[in-house]
């Protein structure tokens, strides 16, 4: 029940600017016809392996679309602000989980973007470009989950990074940073096997592909569910780390006197 | 104007100081915005070296259109990053405090929290002096390329001054901006941070003739990196930037003119 309740809240307050997150949209959009563009200059004389050109430009184009459920999520989920205000120490003290609560918020968040983001890019793009569409619904429930599973961790990120606002000042950098890895670690622009081997090995035992790459090859067909597994795994890691973290901060919190 | 110059440097002294309290903060930031730049160009490195070119464009020359692209924004949002952040001054009505010193709106929206961005600066010469090396030793350009490219740096941080300029003055009637800058600034730069010609022509028209940041490294990159087009690129370019610049200082004299306080 609370879970409905403050996500809700969220999406609903959400829906005030939907005017201005159009514009947003529509950016974002602009982004994904960016990197589809490079993608296809490329594949104007060369051979992309699997993938061929009309799937890299999918596999882009709906890795566009999943940076609304996967990445663009509130910086460190509002923790930063928190602390500047002094909020955080009311929101230690409440009966529910900080980590609970903030994740219910989340939710809410992601949600909205679903519908008013990820959905509308997905339809502009499903109708301006040849974009795959899975044919069996047993692809398209396994990307749901994929999806959902890479909502999940990319929000136990988000926590990590915001409770790093009670040690330092400076956090808010460490989003853009996580940002910047996700954009190469994920598989965001460049299939992870195409990556030059170091960074490949830092990626394939990273948490980033189940952020971008694995959603999306599945959705391609090209991955079978059962690649999900390390999915569950990471979002099981991170969620004890987050709740170990959660302890941590418990014990001595310096606010910033708001 | 020489008074307001010569007061913007005095603030921006004070406002370098004043960031300085911090150290450690000031250089974790710089350290930052240098690894987020730096593996924005990694995307794009890893790309040519996999498949060797894009659309004819080497890594060396699209390494070049990068960095320029990188120094010229360096450039700017060290001299006045405050433009871009105006959101936060109408939003809270902060603004109404500017207008009331004896300087001009724009000196004293300029000399607040002055950045300087090391980490970019480094990593964009670093990037551009590899790039440029590169294609010396291959032949592709000679010594006159330097002077040229820093005169590419230059135009193109005024291109992107008032570019930026221009859209922070339709704070004045829309209030939100950030979602406009997303275009007008993050996505017309980041698509230029890529060889132009990849683009369909739609999008090339828009990013030479309504959000003119081509010009900032692409349109003067076709002269000095492959001599195609003429020398008069290079004047051609400068004379965007100063006019685009001098509408920018119009439009905003116009807008303020206009500027409601929130109230808040």
């Amino acid at each position: 029940m609370l879970f409905y309740v403050l996500a809700r809240k969220t999406y609903v307050r959400n829906l005030q600017y939907r005017g201005a997150h159009l514009i947003n949209t529509i950016a974002s959009s602009l982004f994904g016809f960016i990197y589809m563009s490079i993608w296809a200059a490329i594949a104007t004389d060369q051979p992309l392996g699997e993938y061929g050109s009309a799937g890299i430009v999918s596999y882009v184009a709906f890795n566009q679309c999943s940076l609304w459920v996967a990445a663009f999520l509130t910086n460190g989920l509002g923790i930063e602000q928190s602390v500047r205000t002094g909020g955080i120490a009311l929101e230690l003290m409440r009966p529910t989980h900080l980590f609970y609560q903030l994740m219910c918020k989340e939710w809410g968040q992601i949600a909205y973007q679903f519908v008013y983001k990820f959905l509308p890019i997905y339809a502009l793009y499903a109708v301006v470009l040849p974009m795959y569409m899975p044919h069996s619904l047993k692809t398209w429930l396994a990307t749901a989950v994929a999806l959902l599973l890479a909502g999940y961790i990319s929000i136990c990120i988000n926590y990590l990074i915001g409770a790093t606002a009670l040690w330092t000042t400076e956090s808010r950098w460490l989003f853009w940073v996580n940002y910047a890895f996700n954009s190469l670690l994920s598989g965001f622009l460049i299939p992870l096997e195409w990556l030059p081997k170091p960074l490949a090995f830092i990626a394939h035992w990273s948490s980033y592909p189940s952020l971008n790459y694995i959603p999306t090859r599945i959705y391609l067909g090209l991955s079978s569910p059962s690649t999900l597994v390390r999915s569950v795994a990471w979002a099981v890691f991170l969620t004890i780390c987050c709740l170990g973290l959660t302890k941590l901060m418990r014990r001595k919190v310096e606010v910033q006197g708001g | 104007m020489m008074n307001g110059l010569r007061m913007y440097g005095l603030l921006f002294r004070a406002s370098i100081r004043s960031r300085m309290q911090y150290r450690f903060n000031f250089w974790f930031s710089s350290v930052m915005l240098a690894v987020i730049s730096i593996v924005e160009f990694l995307l794009l490195a890893i790309v040519l070296l996999k498949f060797g070119h894009i659309k004819g464009w080497s890594l060396a020359e699209a390494g070049w259109l990068f960095s320029v692209l990188s120094l010229s924004r360096a450039l700017y949002r060290t001299v006045a990053n405050d433009v871009h952040n105006i959101e936060s001054y109408l939003v809270s009505g902060e603004l109404d405090g500017l207008l009331l010193r004896p300087i001009p709106v724009l000196s004293a929206l300029m000399s607040r929290n002055v950045s300087f961005r090391f980490g970019e600066v480094f990593q964009g010469i670093g990037i551009l002096a590899v790039s440029m090396s590169t294609l010396m030793r291959e032949g592709q350009i000679g010594w006159l390329s330097i002077p040229l490219t820093v005169f590419v740096i230059l135009s193109g941080a005024v291109l992107l001054f008032a570019i930026g300029l221009i859209t922070a003055t339709a704070g004045f009637w829309l209030t939100r901006i950030t979602e406009l800058q997303n275009i007008t600034e993050d996505a017309a730069r980041t698509a230029v941070q890529y060889p132009m010609s990849i683009y369909p022509r739609w999008l090339q028209g828009i990013l030479v003739g309504i959000i003119p940041v081509g010009f900032a490294n692409y349109m003067p990159g076709l002269f000095v990196l492959r001599g195609d087009t003429g020398w008069w690129m290079l004047p051609l370019t400068a004379c965007i930037a100063g006019a685009l610049f001098i509408l920018a200082l119009f439009v905003w004299r116009f807008g303020l003119s206009r500027y409601q306080s929130t109230g808040s």
